[in-house]
């Protein structure tokens, strides 16, 4: 009878403690890593990240930084939510960073040289990095698990300042002038106009019914994002853009015909109208028909 | 009595070390100093290209409830007591006088 008032009594101080601990007064966060931010915010942060990769074109930069997200798949992140921005009504301008730096990522250069900054003379730069492997340096931040992370306002654990971060010793490329650049992608000049220069129907059972395909290509037939791409047809307009799925191509981008839809196709950045493009009828080897879809390859001069 | 307190005792330590609540959607205003600094940085460099007072504002405004003014100023600090390079302090005290001479939309100068 004691042994069970005992145990009774430990069970019930067990459950007070665990209400305490998880409940009342649970761990509190303070030093949190952006690995463990809110999914929207995890947006806002990449689109500030491909807005300063923009402005500075440090591809190496913007990558750490990616990481520090947390994603498995940091390139296709940054397609699936330049994908979500254009479908809720985001504007281009808006949308583009990221489909570049997305598009970059996938290639492995920058499409277009650093910007030349005023003081180039220190080759440090102080993103954080991670390192998930080692164990925590003194004076490195480092992704850790998070239950180490976690500081406890009850136990009044006080982080360890830290000095800033890890320095990534990349070399200064606007300061080195003999420094190897990356190939360019070509941005087309306006009003350079893109033809029709392929036109193939695309039968695969396993594939979308009525997809619409176009690649973009330059006059070397590389592969060119960002090129807008209107679809009319009686029910309205829709805008597709090339480079918001680098891992088909840089100038790949796809639109979903509807059947028995007559559509015409213009690519904004100069070029002609091409009229009646339907989604083509297709027969699996049993006979039976499908919705099939159609690639169109667009090319500059 | 020291039953209860000893099941108290493990519990706390259960629940405060061995197995205390994950957060895994937590908000901006509580990330460490180093990556708050980087995200200002960040915020400076598009900046730096864009002249977009407003949009910097607005990215600044996720890290919490501090005037934008105030949360690149102590980055500032920060940068200048740990080892930025003497370009990203300098985005960063332009992107402080932009946010010191900002003024919100429908907002009216004093």
């Amino acid at each position: 009878m004691k042994i069970i008032h005992i145990l009774l009594a430990l069970l019930i101080g067990l459950g007070l403690g665990l209400a305490y601990s998880w409940r009342i007064s649970p761990v509190t966060y303070v030093d949190a890593n952006p690995a463990i931010l809110r999914a929207d915010f995890k947006d806002k942060y990449r689109v500030v990240i491909a807005a300063s990769y923009a402005s500075t074109h440090d591809l190496e930069r913007a990558r750490v930084r990616l990481e520090l997200l947390g994603d498995t798949d940091p390139t296709g992140e940054l397609s699936a939510q330049a994908q979500r921005m254009v479908g809720a009504g985001e504007s281009f301008e808006n949308v583009q960073p990221l489909a570049q730096l997305a598009t970059d990522l996938q290639q492995g250069f920058a499409s277009l040289p650093p910007t030349p900054v005023a003081f180039v003379s220190t080759p440090l730069v102080n993103t954080p990095i991670i390192n998930m492997t080692e164990a925590p340096a003194t004076n490195t931040p480092t992704e850790e698990p998070l239950a180490t992370e976690a500081q406890s306002t009850v136990e009044a654990i006080t982080p360890t300042p830290t000095s800033p971060f890890a320095q990534t010793a990349l070399a200064p490329v606007a300061a080195s002038p003999f420094a190897p650049r990356p190939t360019f992608t070509p941005v087309p000049p306006p009003g350079d106009p893109f033809t029709l220069v392929g036109q193939e129907t695309v039968c695969e059972p396993g594939s979308k019914s009525g997809l619409l395909q176009f690649i973009l290509m330059d006059a070397r037939r590389k592969q060119i994002a960002g090129i807008e791409i209107i679809i009319t047809s009686p029910q309205g307009e829709d805008h597709s853009f090339t480079g918001f799925k680098p891992e088909l191509g840089n100038g790949y981008a796809d639109f979903v015909m509807k059947a028995d839809t007559v559509y015409s196709v213009r690519v904004v950045t100069g070029g002609a109208s091409v009229p009646d493009i339907s989604a083509p009828t297709c027969k699996d080897p049993n006979g039976a028909s499908y919705l099939g879809g159609l690639m169109l390859t667009f090319q500059q001069p | 009595m020291i039953a209860a307190g000893i099941g108290i005792a493990f519990g706390l330590i259960y629940g405060w070390v061995i197995n205390p609540i994950q957060y895994t959607d937590i908000t901006p205003d509580i990330l460490r100093e180093d990556y708050r600094a980087d995200y200002v940085l960040m915020v400076a460099e598009a900046h730096q290209s864009d002249h977009d007072a407003e949009t910097a504002a607005r990215r600044l405004a996720i890290l919490g409830s501090d005037s934008p003014a105030l949360i690149v100023a102590s980055t500032l600090d920060y940068a200048n007591n740990n080892d930025f390079t003497q370009n990203e302090i300098m985005l960063l005290q332009g992107l402080l006088t932009a946010m010191q001479t900002y003024q919100p939309q429908g907002a009216t100068a004093p």
